[in-house]
């Protein structure tokens, strides 16, 4: 009899565990989306460890070895996988350097803008006053197009890796901080939202330890998703020479380099514009299950 | 309608003002004084100043932003710092091109988005509206600049299309024939959206009762898709649409580098790489002014097609 009741409990407890972790099984369930997953792990661990794992000094500019295709043998009996740029760099090792600044770069603008964006958008669902105003002035920023700030901030600070970062940054904000009003909104509704007043906390201590906290795993996957997008627009602006500058090792500005040489060596710009690509494209399909997963009106 | 028109045009006021704002403190934060680079190199300390006072930089930012504004309303842009011809002038021939370049990309992406959108709803779940789906994600991942460069090497290298420079007029044989590749990179990124946001709209309208009363009726498949599903459909489309053209200016900037289409994008990228600041200026401000003219129009236009929304 206890056996009987001790099992059932077990069960019920399993079945709230299983529920908790739905989403994610959910996830992998669905093999586009394992398998993007699987691409941005890999990526990732590419890219944070590729100064011990790059097989030449991605820098390193070589005469003799220019614009050699993919899987070129050296006379030394060295493998270059990728083959070589216009300058006899070895173009899988700058891939692998040009992804640590790609997605560096997406990271440090999601971070900034994502955090002003965050900023404004629980700022937006707490004082109910500021909701218009500042909704308002995301609204205009949405729908600005972004490669325009990228244009004006190029014009003012100069070309370069700053001017870019800013402007990826104010092209995160409006998405995110969408993101976290509407969380936040809901949150706003709980009753320990109530609770917290009652027991006389003031604003600071009702929005850092009970808002922002509970309304954390929203933002996050959607800072997660908005990276893609940092990337795609981040490689854009490098691709027409506003971000960053050669010899810097960057997606865009690579697949830039490569252009010249489009007709006899496609590799050399076809390689680093397939690779921003495919990260995107695993940003993409990640996010899409994503929101399936979050949207209980589309769970069946 | 006239009202709507009115109040749009209104509300457009201070978000130009602001563009405008943005322009003139772009020109005031260059690290360079155009005092100086206008003197040239051997200039005296007296001349710089006298070209200073010349042209209002000694005098207080506001009252400067005054004279700016007088300026820019007399369609005085300033002189390029390199050719020395009129900013306007310079700005005024690649217009026509970028106007060209986004016409050409609508006309053809806007039917095929539409097209496969209702096709991948009419066929939910089979093979068709995976392929489609598959196609529009990838269309939204696909930096702008990968489709381009695809095409100038398989089909430009191939010699089947010309890949650089306009070929004149749209009218012409030779302009339709340039401005067919950058019309398809342009379109490749646009068609994505379009065919998502038709197909989540038909398949809400496919569900909806009228749909199933024109079904009773006996209404044909087709009728009933095009008229009935596809017809009511179409506002939500056309409001992504609106909102994609001006994003389209932002793509316009890529594939006019690309293809060395002579417009307003390739004339902004330009001045900026040469530190041509007047140009950037102006090249910059015209297209955010195009940007808000373009969605003063889709505005006034969705409200033509829902009467509802010029009454609110």
């Amino acid at each position: 009899m206890t056996d009987a009741i001790l099992a059932e409990a077990d069960a019920r407890a399993l079945e709230a565990l299983r529920r908790k972790n739905s989403i994610i099984r959910r996830l992998l369930r669905d093999p586009p989306a394992t398998l993007a997953l699987a691409f941005l792990v890999l990526i990732l661990l590419g890219a944070l460890l590729a100064p011990w794992i790059v097989p030449y000094d991605p820098f390193a500019n070589s005469m003799r070895l220019r614009l050699k295709a993919p899987g070129f043998v050296g006379p030394d009996g060295a493998l270059y996988l990728l083959g070589t740029d216009a300058q006899g760099r070895d173009i899988l090792s700058r891939i692998l350097y040009g992804l640590r600044a790609t997605i560096g770069i997406g990271a440090i603008a999601v971070l900034c803008g994502g955090g002003l964006g965050v900023l404004i958008g629980t700022l937006a669902a707490y004082y109910r006053r500021l909701d218009t105003p500042l909704m308002r002035f995301i609204d205009v920023l949405l729908s600005f197009p972004s490669i325009l700030f990228g244009l004006a901030l190029a014009a003012v600070l100069g070309p370069g890796l700053f001017s870019l970062c800013v402007a990826l940054s104010i092209a995160a904000i409006p998405t995110i901080a969408r993101v976290a009003r509407g969380a936040a909104t809901v949150v706003m509704q709980q009753d320990y939202m109530e609770a917290g007043r009652a027991l006389g906390l003031g604003d600071g201590a009702l929005i850092w330890r009970y808002l922002l906290l509970n309304c954390g795993s929203t933002i996050l996957i959607y800072a997660t998703l908005q990276l893609g997008q940092s990337i795609l627009l981040g490689s854009v602006l490098s691709f027409l020479g506003l971000g960053a500058q050669p010899p810097f090792a960057e997606l865009g500005s690579m697949t830039a380099d490569g252009r010249k040489f489009l007709q006899a060596f496609p590799h050399v710009a076809t390689i680093p514009a397939l690779t921003i690509f495919f990260i995107v494209l695993a940003f993409n399909v990640l996010g899409d299950a994503l929101r399936d997963a979050l949207d209980p009106k589309l769970r069946q | 309608m006239f009202a709507l028109i009115v109040q749009r045009l209104i509300i457009s006021i201070p978000v130009l003002l602001g563009v405008l704002l943005i322009g003139f403190l772009l020109l005031q934060v260059v690290p360079t004084d155009p005092a100086i680079i206008l003197a040239g190199p051997t200039a005296s300390q007296a001349e710089i100043e006298a070209i200073r006072q010349q042209l209002g930089l000694d005098r207080p930012l506001w009252e400067q932003f005054g004279l700016y504004l007088l300026r820019v309303l007399q369609f005085d842009l300033g002189r390029s710092m390199i050719s020395n011809r009129p900013v306007l002038d310079e700005l005024e021939a690649t217009l026509g091109p970028t106007f060209e370049l986004m016409l050409a990309c609508l006309v053809w992406a806007i039917p095929v988005g539409i097209a496969l959108g209702t096709q991948a709803a009419r066929q939910r779940g089979q093979w068709t509206d995976r392929v489609i789906m598959a196609f529009s994600v990838a269309g939204v991942s696909m930096p702008i600049f990968v489709v381009g460069l695809l095409l100038i090497q398989y089909v430009g290298g191939a010699g089947l299309l010309p890949f650089q420079g306009r070929g004149g007029p749209l009218w012409t044989g030779a302009g339709l024939l340039h401005v067919v590749l950058p019309a398809l990179t342009l379109g490749a990124v646009f068609i994505g959206p379009v065919a998502r946001m038709t197909r989540t709209s038909v398949l809400e309208t496919l569900g909806a009762d009228y749909v199933r009363t024109a079904r009773a009726k006996g209404a044909s498949e087709r009728r009933v898709v095009l008229r009935h599903a596809l017809r009511n459909a179409l506002i939500p489309v056309v409001t992504l649409i609106g909102l994609q053209i001006g994003f389209l200016l932002g793509g316009a900037v890529v594939t006019e580098t690309m293809y060395s289409w002579p417009g307003v994008g390739r004339m902004a990228v330009g001045a900026i790489s040469s530190s041509d600041f007047p140009v950037a200026q102006g090249a910059i401000m015209v297209l955010a002014v195009s940007f808000i003219a373009i969605n003063l129009v889709v505005d006034v236009f969705y409200g033509y097609l829902d009467p509802r929304i010029g009454q609110r």
